[in-house]
C-alpha cells in the first residue's frame, strides 16, 4: 500500500538509528532484526537498507567499521555515534508526541 | 558467473563512485549477498535457486546503486567554490580588463595548471575537471587562431595542428569518461563558449580587435559567471539526471546571450553549430562511456574464457 510505504520511508532513518543505539550490527543482520522485532511487518527490499545506512553515515549519525571475525571473515559493522544518539532522543520525542495526537483524534477517549 | 557476482558487478557499473566507496560498498552488498545466499540453502534451496531468491530479495542493482550515488554525489560548498573558481577567475580576467595585461594572463594560467595539477595528484575529486578543461584551452584555442595566419599559412598550420589537438582533447576525454562521463562533459563545458565568443567576435578583417574586446568583455565575463554558477550547482546537485540538465540548460542559455548580444558576428546557422557542438560535447561522453565499458567487458570475458 502507497499510504503504508509511506510511513516506512519517513520512519526508517529512526528505526535503524533506534535498532543500532541498542548494539553495533550489520546489514544483514538488521534486516533479520527488524523482521523479527515487527514480526514479519518491516520486510524491506535488502539491497535499499545500504543506501540509508550510508546516508546516516555520510550525516555523522552512524559510524562503519570493517571488523574481521573469529572465523576469518570480514564484516562492516555500524555503530551509532553521539550526534546519532542525540538525533535519535529528538526524534523519538516527536514520534511519540506525534503518535498520542493521532491516538487522541483517531481514538477519543469516551467522555 | 555466479548470482552473487552479477548483482555485486550490476551494482558497481552503476555506482560511478570514488573508487574506496565504491569498493567498500560493494564489498559490504557481497557479504550480505553471501550470507542471505547461506540462509536460504540452510533452509532447503538448492544453489541456483538460491543465486536467483536472492537476486529478487536484494531489489534492483539499478535502483540500489542510483540511491547509493546520490548518498555521495553531493560535494560540499567549498567543493562548488573550488569548481567554480577558474570560470571565475576567466570571468574576472575579462570584467576587470586583465586581457590587457599580459602578467595576468600568465598568472592566470599558473593557477589553472597548479589547480589541476593539485586536483589530480590528490584522488581527482569533482572540482578538478572545470580546472583541468582550462589546461585544454590554450592547446584549442591556439588551432583556432592558427586559422587567422596570413596567407596559405594559415591551413597548412592548422591542418597539422588540428587533428593533434583533437587527438589531445579525445585521449584525455577518454580517460575521464572511464571515471565518470559527467565529468567529461563538465570539463568540456567551457569549449563552445569558448568557440562561441572567437567566432562572434569575427571582424570583417579578420580575428578580433582590441575596441571590439573592450566592448564584448562585459558579456562574455558574463556568460563564463554563468558557467561558475554552472558547475557550482553541479557540484551541489544529488541527482544525476538533474546535474546532466544543469549542464545543458545552462550552456545553451550562454550561448543564447552570445548570439542575442548587439554585434555578434554568429548567424542562426552559426548558433545552430554551437548548440549542436554543445550537445555532442555534453551528452557525446555518455556514449564514449558506454562503449568503453562495453570494450572492457569483452577483453574480461575474453580472458576470463581464456583462463578457463
Amino acid at each position: 500500500m502507497k499510504y503504508e510505504r509511506e510511513l516506512l520511508k519517513g520512519s526508517t532513518d529512526t528505526l535503524l538509528l533506534s535498532l543500532i543505539n541498542r548494539q553495533f550490527t550489520y546489514g544483514y543482520k538488521i534486516i533479520k532484526e527488524l523482521e523479527k522485532g515487527s514480526k514479519g511487518y518491516f520486510q524491506f527490499k535488502e539491497g535499499t537498507l545500504y543506501p540509508a545506512l550510508h546516508r546516516l553515515e555520510k550525516a555523522g549519525l552512524l559510524e562503519g567499521k570493517w571488523q574481521r571475525l573469529p572465523t576469518g571473515q570480514e564484516r562492516r559493522y555500524y555503530y551509532i555515534t553521539a550526534r546519532g544518539q542525540k538525533a535519535l532522543a529528538e526524534r523519538m520525542a516527536v514520534w511519540q508526541n506525534f503518535s498520542a495526537a493521532v491516538a487522541m483524534i483517531m481514538q477519543p477517549a469516551s467522555s | 558467473m555466479s548470482a552473487n557476482s552479477s548483482y555485486a558487478d550490476n551494482l558497481k557499473h552503476h555506482l560511478r563512485l570514488d573508487t574506496a566507496v565504491e569498493n567498500c560498498v560493494v564489498r559490504e552488498i557481497r557479504d550480505h549477498i553471501e550470507d542471505k545466499k547461506h540462509e536460504l540453502i540452510e533452509s532447503g534451496l538448492s544453489e541456483k535457486e538460491a543465486s536467483t531468491a536472492v537476486t529478487r530479495f536484494m531489489g534492483s542493482p539499478e535502483l540500489v546503486a542510483r540511491q547509493i550515488y546520490e548518498v555521495y554525489s553531493q560535494g560540499s560548498w567549498v567543493q562548488a567554490i573550488f569548481a567554480a573558481l577558474p570560470h571565475l577567475l576567466v570571468a574576472a580576467f575579462f570584467a576587470l580588463h586583465w586581457w590587457q595585461s599580459t602578467l595576468w594572463l600568465i598568472g592566470i594560467l599558473v593557477a589553472v595548471i597548479g589547480g589541476a595539477i593539485y586536483g589530480w595528484s590528490h584522488g581527482k575529486p569533482a572540482w578538478l575537471f572545470p580546472w583541468l578543461g582550462y589546461c585544454l584551452m590554450p592547446v584549442i584555442a591556439v588551432g583556432i587562431l592558427l586559422v587567422y595566419l596570413p596567407g596559405g599559412w594559415a591551413w597548412l598550420a592548422a591542418s597539422a595542428y588540428i587533428p593533434l589537438v583533437l587527438l589531445i582533447v579525445f585521449s584525455v576525454t577518454k580517460k575521464i569518461a572511464r571515471k565518470d562521463w559527467v565529468f567529461a562533459s563538465l570539463m568540456l563545458l567551457p569549449v563552445p563558449i569558448m568557440v562561441g565568443w572567437i567566432l562572434a567576435l569575427e571582424g570583417q578583417h579578420g580575428f578580433l580587435s582590441y575596441e571590439q574586446l573592450y566592448e564584448f568583455a562585459p558579456l562574455i565575463a558574463l556568460s563564463f559567471a554563468v558557467l561558475a554558477l554552472t558547475v557550482a550547482s553541479f557540484i551541489r546537485i544529488r541527482q544525476r539526471w538533474l546535474k546532466v540538465g544543469v549542464l545543458l540548460v545552462l550552456e545553451i542559455l550562454v550561448l543564447a546571450i552570445m548570439a542575442l548580444s548587439g554585434k555578434s558576428s554568429i548567424n542562426p546557422g552559426g548558433w545552430v553549430g554551437l548548440v549542436l557542438l554543445a550537445l555532442i560535447l555534453i551528452l557525446g561522453p555518455a556514449l564514449l562511456e558506454k562503449y568503453l565499458r562495453r570494450a572492457d567487458t569483452k577483453s574480461l570475458n575474453l580472458s576470463r574464457k581464456s583462463v578457463r
